[in-house]
């Protein structure tokens, strides 16, 4: 029999398991990718290689199979991989582990009995990174880099969302940078558009990673600190603020000194309401602005 | 048209089917629980006989109860082929984030609208898979399932089975009713068979009987 030969052709993995979960059967392409050959895994629990798979989530998808016959799709979206495979395409770089789409599905035998379960694996790295890619673009404002406007409208109901449910802080600096119309003035747009880069840059790089800068609009700019206090976001306010002037923008033989002005807010815990949170900042802001610019002014929901 | 289904499709053959389901929904219920710790009640199963161009219509004065919907949509292939649709209030998907034991690392990873969207999904391909399973197996069919897609809808009305149908052919449309016992939530699902199962569906039906005669 030729067609058997299929298992070992296919760009694609194929696993079988017995209903305890022991690997019964492991194709070419598992082989290639995990390293372990199908006679080494066969006869042992998939869990013995891939502890990562033991889980109540795993187990319930299992036994559904087993129990309805029903086929269960782990997404690229969710799971992002379920075996942990080095990815082999040229976007290697974006991706630590080979994305993976897999599905599993019962084998009956000739009486309509379920067996045996299988598990396909379709490596998508490919498609994922375009997709991030897609989002990249869809969320970035593309001359400084920063978050755009889409961004924060989609990120901060989510957010306002999580601290709901799980009573974390968040934190929010509404800032601008002074007297910005007097640069593009006097050194004209190409400077302006300089400075906004330079800027964001700096305030980007004092940063957390779990922080956000978004540029609201015009030299209008927010960053989004989850996690995070009105105290701890007032004195990451104040270091950016700090480094902003200090620092020197250079725009072709000129160097501009800028400076900014910020509002701090956190979102009130009773109502998380998210126009609450931005209109406070907002305030705070103004605050900032009508005494004397340059600086920080943190505000709570009185 | 409508007449002609008729005739495909007796009072009586309406009767069988609605009794098998009411077999194979017990079943599925009881193995959830029982298997995957699932608890889901299923109200006593409904047929109903229409062209594919009152499909909507129906289903919308079905569901004209609720403000926002998500649908779990999925279709099966087998001799029984057709669609699910699996019909949630919008709020469902927070409620459910916790039926399959995760609440892990993966809630800090993604945004909630993600979870969400991804709980309603497996959650909803389990419980489609359970019914079409439980039903397939008492009509001696193997089925298999496309991946299930979730659709969020402002206007129930406005939703589902638009463009999935010939708008000549007849489909057999199953609804029932069911809850979550212990999330407080309940919401429909519709197994929508194509025209092209039912000459098979009324054979499997006859020797579904005739396995009882």
């Amino acid at each position: 029999m030729i067609s058997p030969r299929i298992f070992e052709v296919i760009n694609i993995g194929l696993v079988i398991l017995d209903p305890d979960l022991t690997v019964r059967h492991w194709n070419r392409w598992m082989e290639l990718h995990s390293g372990i050959p199908e006679a080494e895994i066969v006869g042992k629990s998939l869990f013995d290689h891939y502890p990562n798979l033991n889980t109540t989530r795993f187990t319930k998808n299992c036994k559904s199979v087993l129990t309805f016959g029903n086929f269960c799709f782990f997404s690229q979206k969710l799971h992002r991989w379920l075996f942990p495979f080095k990815p082999v395409t040229s976007f290697a770089g974006m991706f630590d582990r080979m994305q993976q789409s897999c599905t599993m599905g019962p084998l009956r035998d000739d009486g309509n009995a379920i067996r045996q379960l299988f598990i396909s694996v379709q490596d998508v790295t490919e498609v994922a990174a375009y997709e991030r890619r897609l989002v990249e673009l869809n969320t970035r404002d593309p001359l400084t880099g920063a978050f755009n406007r889409r961004f924060l409208d989609a990120r901060l109901p989510d957010e306002c969302e999580r601290h709901k449910r799980y009573g974390r802080p968040l934190s929010l600096l509404m800032w601008d940078i002074d007297h910005f119309k007097r640069v593009n003035d006097t050194h004209g747009h190409q400077c302006g558009d300089e400075v906004l880069k330079s800027v964001a840059a700096v305030v980007g790089s004092e940063l957390r990673l779990t922080d956000m800068l978004i540029r609201y609009g015009g030299e209008e700019f927010c960053c989004l600190l989850p996690e995070t206090q009105i105290d701890t976001a007032a004195a990451v306010a104040e270091r950016i603020r700090a480094c902003v002037e200090a620092h020197c923008v250079k725009c072709g033989d000129e160097t501009i000194r800028i400076t900014i002005s910020i509002g701090v807010s956190e979102l009130d815990s009773d109502s998380a309401e998210q126009e609450a949170l931005v209109a406070l900042a907002d305030k705070a802001l103004y605050e900032a602005k009508s005494s004397g610019r340059n600086r920080v002014v943190a505000r709570l929901l009185a | 048209m409508s007449r002609q289904s008729e005739s495909i499709f007796t009072a009586n053959e309406k009767d069988i089917l609605q009794e098998v389901m009411n077999i194979a929904f017990g079943k599925a219920s009881a193995d959830l629980a029982e298997v995957i710790d699932i608890y889901v009640v299923l109200s006593v199963p409904d047929v109903a006989l229409l062209n594919a161009s009152e499909l909507a219509g129906y289903i919308g004065s079905e569901i004209r109860d609720f403000e926002r919907i998500s649908v779990v949509e999925q279709s099966f292939m087998g001799r029984f082929q057709g669609v699910a649709l699996l019909i949630f209030p919008s709020e469902a998907g927070r409620k459910l984030i916790s039926i399959l034991g995760q609440e892990d690392e993966q809630s800090a990873l993604h945004s909630i609208a993600l979870l969400e969207r991804e709980t309603l999904m497996e959650v909803g391909n389990i419980l489609i898979g359970a019914c079409v399973g439980k039903l397939a197996e008492l009509l001696d069919d193997q089925i298999t399932y496309s991946p299930p897609r979730v659709l969020v809808e402002d206007d129930p009305r406005a939703t589902v089975t638009r463009d999935m149908f010939d708008p000549d052919s007849t489909a057999i449309v199953m609804r029932t009713l069911f809850s979550f016992e212990n999330e407080n939530i309940s919401g429909y699902l519709f197994l929508i068979t194509r025209n092209e199962s039912i000459a098979w569906m009324v054979s499997a039906l006859h020797s579904f009987m005739e396995r009882y005669e």
